[in-house]
Formats: structure tokens, sequence, C-alpha cells
């Protein structure tokens, strides 16, 4: 078949999604199919310019190519879905998310004067108009199919993707809480650096980069963190691997997160992930003693069970085991299968 | 976002008032609410929005209307047909200029002659007469910036009187069922109707249909909850067909918790209505929360419940019939009442959710307020973008520039 995967592309930033659709990509051309990446830059500030920048998309004509038609596009972030096609499958890694649950946050965008709050209610009704006719919807995670059906009505399928792959590999249960993320506000990075602060024992290695660097090594040089903090920055596939496969557990505790794939990659090292009660989608695979610790979404509580797992090792791997067989059962053959019938 | 409310309010005896009481607890909290008190049609300050509950009742909604005259706004139709309201607001205030300039708008000269008729008391008024074929919808629909409805059928008689502005249709929300227990009252089955007592409710119909089913279940019970309208005879009906005896219940005016235990206690609910005005029934709402099944007048909002939870009696020839065939199979089914209950229920739960309904509100308040601003801001970009790249009005490019951001409702 001929595919096009249609992703937004936030110029020079490269995050979970960009990976994902990279490696959509890649395992539909090693089953044969022709496939192309569609991207369109994204910038959704200010004003309406997050409703014009979806309207690219809906001008986009992807029926055919070169004379050939396309037989599929397979969709993914917002806005990328309001493409039309006859056969338009979505893959929803997440809504604009400042148009629902982060209204109204520190994490919003949208004030509280009419034209905000109807900018807001069109963002709706754009994600309701292009999910409606999707041939297949389907939702990373249960978090993000309840919210798509909260706010269209529409229910889809919940299908989560496997995540990048690495040479995962488990060392040690080691001296250290490892966060990978990209380092911006609602990823909640500074609970973990506060949770530091409480406990003289804990040492965190903190992977990623991100607007939130800055303040972030502020608050750490704050609380007198600077030897038991080290802020890793980007690392590229191998050192992030050995970081996996070295740490204590690995933390993933953002805002009500769409799903996020750091705990399948915990999992895949064997590592035990800490999370908090209102994470959002890790809950879905991060169970409470099971395949982590899941505490209050406060510092102590997460002092508490990172200390914990430092002296009970045995069970830290226990824990990874049982996430590890939980994440060897999602594959890229039972999505695409899933994907295209 | 602020928005000045305009309804009746309890404790106004009034559908709406119940309506607009229970609604904005839950409105509230997702949007500024000013509710403006009675009688005051100065617009309100510092308010982004005004919305009008609109109503047939000249007394609770005179005001509103004129509120509505000095500042367009959002207008919540409650019914389609305002023919009383706008008799009420005219004639009611010696203003029979106003009645017949009214029917004038509506249908034309012969409107015009035909209110002569009614101010000069030569024919019945045409309210009671012929309220169907004038609604005299015309002046709140001009003076409405956008409106909620809450069926398809006055989302359609207002789009065929020619509203182009947005509409935006919402259910009616279902009210939480008090915890009280159901009043103890024998039938087999006991059968409920409740609202006014007259021919629009098809009381006739309905107590033929019930004396036949009588005849056949002499433990069959009728509770008629409701004051008897004015003119129509009750009792004389009843000795006529034999039911004066222990087979009729009667209530008067009952208050809330009187009603919902009265609703509880029953096994089928019965909503007729002919002539509609296009209104949606509190009753059948309160009734779907029970989990009651319900009979219903094939007409209006009535006929777009889904047969899972009402039986539909069409309306004029054969309707008794109908009616009795109705009550008799579900007496006789306990199975059909059961799976009706449940639906019922479901319905209530889903569709008709508090919070849904308010979130709905939320939404189509606050498009009306800022919508506008949004459409403008980006057809401009789209405009601007356009021109720079020589695309010009008319083309077929322009065309389908147009065509997209109408599918994506993006512009007006």
């Amino acid at each position: 078949m001929r595919i096009a995967v249609c992703a937004p592309q936030v110029p020079f930033v490269r995050g979970g999604a960009e990976i994902f659709t990279d490696k959509l990509v890649e395992e539909l051309r090693a089953r044969g199919h022709e496939t192309a990446l569609v991207t369109i830059p994204f910038k959704w500030y200010p004003g309406t310019k997050v409703l014009s920048q979806a309207l690219l998309w809906r001008l986009a004509d992807l029926e055919e190519s070169n004379g050939s038609p396309i037989d599929l596009v397979v969709t993914t972030k917002f806005p990328s879905y309001c493409v039309r096609h006859r056969n338009k499958r979505v893959w929803v890694l997440h809504q604009f998310r400042q148009a629902y649950e982060l209204d109204r946050t520190a994490l919003g965008q949208f004030g509280d004067g009419p034209p905000d709050r109807a900018l807001r209610r069109s963002v709706q009704t754009l994600d309701r108009i292009a999910l409606a006719e999707a041939v297949r919807l389907f939702a990373t995670s249960r978090n993000v199919a309840e919210r798509i059906e909260r706010s269209t009505g529409l229910v889809a399928e919940v299908m989560p993707h496997p995540p990048q792959e690495l040479p995962y590999r488990c060392e040690e249960y080691g001296d250290f809480v490892l966060s990978v993320n990209r380092l911006d506000r609602a990823k909640r990075i500074d609970l973990l650096i506060e949770a530091a602060a409480l406990d003289p024992a804990l040492r965190v290695v903190i992977a990623g980069e991100g607007p939130d660097r800055r303040r972030l090594e502020g608050l750490a040089r704050e609380r007198g963190l600077n030897g038991r903090i080290e802020f890793s920055g980007l690392a590229d596939e191998e050192k992030l691997a050995s970081l996996y496969a070295r740490c204590l557990a690995v933390y993933y505790a953002p805002v009500d997160e769409d799903f996020g794939m750091v705990p399948f990659e915990a999992f895949l090292s064997r590592k035990p992930v800490l999370t908090t009660t209102d994470a959002g989608g890790p809950l879905e695979i991060v169970t409470d003693r099971r395949t982590g610790l899941v505490t209050a979404p406060e510092a102590d509580a997460l002092a508490a069970a990172a200390g914990w797992l430092r002296e009970h090792r045995g069970d830290a791997e226990a824990l990874g085991a049982a996430g590890h067989d939980l994440a060897a059962q999602v594959t890229w053959d039972g999505c695409i299968d899933r994907l295209l019938s | 976002m602020k928005i000045a409310h305009y309804s009746p309010m309890p404790p106004e005896h009034s559908g709406i008032a119940d309506y607009s009481a229970l609604l904005l607890p839950a409105l509230r909290r997702r949007v500024d609410v000013e509710v403006i008190r009675h009688g005051r049609t100065r617009p309100a300050r510092d308010t982004d929005l005004a919305v009008y509950h609109v109503g047939n009742n000249p007394d609770a909604h005179g005001w509103i209307v004129g509120a509505l005259r000095r500042r367009p706004g959002v207008v919540v139709l409650h019914d389609f047909v305002l023919h009383h309201l706008v008799a009420g607001l005219t004639i009611g205030r010696r203003d029979g200029h106003g009645y017949l300039d009214a029917m004038e708008r509506e249908g034309g000269v012969v409107g015009r002659l035909l209110a002569h008729g009614v101010l000069d008391k030569r024919i019945p008024p045409l309210w009671e007469s012929r309220p169907q074929e004038f609604h005299l919808a015309g002046e709140v629909l001009a003076l409405a910036t956008g409106l909620i409805v809450h069926s398809r059928h006055v989302e359609e008689r207002a789009r065929t009187a020619g509203f182009e502005g947005p509409i935006w249709r919402i259910p009616h929300p279902a009210w939480p069922v008090p915890e009280l227990a159901p009043e103890r009252i024998r039938g087999e089955p006991l059968i409920g109707s409740f609202g006014n007592l007259n021919s629009s409710k098809r009381i006739p119909q309905l107590l033929e249909a019930f004396g036949r089913l009588r005849r056949d279940r002499p433990g069959a019970r009728l509770l008629l909850v409701g004051a008897v309208s004015p003119g129509f005879d009750l009792d004389r009906r009843l000795q006529r067909l034999g039911l004066s005896g222990e087979g009729i219940l009667r209530e008067d005016y009952v208050e809330e918790p009187r009603l919902w235990s009265l609703m509880a206690a029953c096994d089928i609910c019965i909503n007729l209505r002919a002539p509609t005005m296009g209104e949606t029934s509190g009753s059948v709402i309160r009734q779907l929360s029970l989990g009651k099944p319900v009979v219903v007048s094939d007409v209006g909002w009535f006929s777009e419940l889904s047969d899972e939870v009402a039986l539909k009696i069409p309306v004029g020839v054969g309707e008794a019939e109908t009616l009795h065939a109705a009550l008799e199979l579900l007496a006789r089914d306990d199975g059909a009442r059961a799976t009706m209950s449940r639906a019922a229920l479901e319905l209530a739960r889903s569709e008709h959710d508090l919070d849904l309904v308010a979130e709905l509100y939320a939404a189509s308040l606050e498009q009306a307020a800022g919508g506008e601003a949004v459409a403008g801001s980006v057809l401009r970009e789209v405009a601007e973008a356009a021109a720079e790249v020589g695309i010009e009005a008319g083309s077929p490019e322009a065309s389908d520039l147009a065509r997209r951001l109408r599918e994506l409702e993006l512009g007006r």
C-alpha cells in the first residue's frame, strides 16, 4: 500500500512524538508498504494561529501524489488529523491539551475573555469534525481515549505503541533515580528535585533538554543539591540505554500525561517506575507494588518511595521484571496489523 | 466571561423557572453568570453576552422580551409558538396595533384581517384556535443573535421561519432524583398523567382509552395530577364514561416532592399533547429519570424520543384506540416495561446529564460571545495569505479555501 503518515512538526523540537512517527514509517516500510512522512510546521500562538495552522492540513491534498493514489493516511497529533482522506486512520497521541484538561491551569493557553473562550471551543469543534471522519480511530492510551470520548462523544480503540528501540538491558539496581523527559513544567521534574532535598541519600540523574532546564538547575542549587542532581542533557541511544541499565528506578510523573513511552522503556530495562496518583496515562501500566510505586504527588511521599526501593532492591528487581513482561506484549506487528485492518 | 441571564426563577411557578434553577449551579461552574431580577429590562453592565429564556407565558416572559428589545442576545427558545406571549404583550397591554402589526408581519394582509377579527371579537382568539398557523416568533427571532433549542423540531421551524444565525440544540437537563419513597397507591397497573387537564393534553382521548382498558382490567387505575383548565368539564366526562368510581385518582397542583413521589408510584406515565407549541416536557424528563415507561403523542419534541423509551401515539383518527392498545401492551408485558425502564434510565443518565448539558451551554455561549472575533481573525489571516500569493476573490482557489473553512466551521 501507499501510505502517508501525517505529523505536525514544531521546528527544532524533537520528542517522543517525533520518535514515534519516524519509527512508524520505518516499521511500515519494513513490511513492504511504500510510506512517506508528511509534516507541516506547527505554531499554536498567538491568537487564532492554532486554527489557521489546522487549516493548512485541511488544504493538503493527499488523495494522490505524483499521479498515483495514496491508499491510506495515518495521522497522529493535533492538527494533523484535520487532513482529508477517504481512508483516514487516526492514531491519537494527544489532542491539543491546552483546549481541554490544561485549560485554566498554569499550563493553559486561553484566557477568560470571550475571544479566547471561543477560540478554545473552535479547537474542540475541529476535533469533533476531524476525528469523526476517521475510518478507524485509535488512542495511544485509555487516558487519551477517555478524553476523546468526553470531549467529542467518539469512541476510540486503545492501542499503545512500543517504545523506541534501544539496546535495553539491566546491569544493576544502582544508587540513582533516573528521570527521562523533556524539561518543561508539565513534566513535573521539580517534584523529584524537592524529594531529593528531603532525602540526603537520594541521587538523581535528569536526562533531557527543554525550556525549564534553567529553572530546574536553579532549584537544585537553591536546595543545595549540586552534588546529587546531575543534568545529563540529551542522551544518545547508547548513553540512554546505559542510564536505564544502571539506575535503581525511573521517575515519570507528568501531570495527567497522555501515556508516555518512558515507563515502557524502563520496563524493558527491568526497572520499576516511580509515579504519582495524578499522572494519568502512566497509571495504566504502572501499578503500585506490581510494576512500580505510585505515590501522592508530594515530595515527601516520593522521597519515601525512593528510599524504600533503595532498601529493598530485591523488590525493585521483581517490580521491574513484572513490568518487563507487560512491555514485551506490545509489538509493532500487533499495532500495524490493527492499524491497517 | 460573564453572561446576563434573563429567566423566570423560583418561586415563580413555571417549568422554565424550574429549568433555570436546575441549570444555573452547573453553568456557574463554567461561566460567570449574573441573574437579572424579574422586570429589569435595562442592559446589564460589564457582561459579555445576554441570554434570554423565552416561553409562551406573557406574565413570566413579557419583561424578558422587553430586555431583548434593548439588547439583542442569545435566546433559549423553550416554545416555538409564541402567539400567546405576543398577544399578552400587545392586546394585553391595550396595544391592538402591535398585535395587528405582528400578525401582518407573519401572515401578510390575511393575517392582519384575522387580527382585526380577533380584536373585534368576531372570531375566537387565534392563540387558542390556530396557534400553530401563526406562531408569531418573528420578532424574537429577528432580535436573537443565536438560538438555543431543545429539539430538532424547533430548530427546523426556526430555520423555516427564516432564522439564519447559529442554533445550538441542547437537551433538557435531568433533575437528580430525590430520595423520596413512592406514594403507596394501588393499581394494576397504575397509570399517571401529570399537568393541566384539558383538551390539548388529550385528556378526552386518555379517558376513553382508559375506560376501555378498565373493562378488561378492573384493577387498573388512572392518576390525574394537575389543575382542570377553565371550560374543561372533567367530572361530566368521567360520569359519561362510567369512570367516576375508584378507577380515577385526582390530585390538584402538587409541590415538587409530592410530584416525584406520585410519579415514582406509577407503572406507566402518559404525556399526550396536541397541538404542540414546540415545548419540551419537564414531566417526561422527570419520568425518564425515574425509569418510567412513557406514552407520548407523536408530535414535536415528543416524536424525537427514541422508540426504546416511549410509545408514540399518532394524533387524530383512531387516537384513543391506539392509546388503548399501547396501555394494554404495557399492562400485560412486564418485560417490555422493564426494558423501557432500563432504556429510560440510560437516556436520562447520558443525553440529559446535567453536567453534559451545562458544558454544551457553556460551549454555545462562549461561541456566541467570542466566535465572531475568532472567525474574523482566521478569515483575515487566510485572506491576507491568499492575496499575497495571488488568489483572487471568486477564483476556484478562493472557493476551495472557503469550502475547507466551512468544513471545519472556521469562519461564518
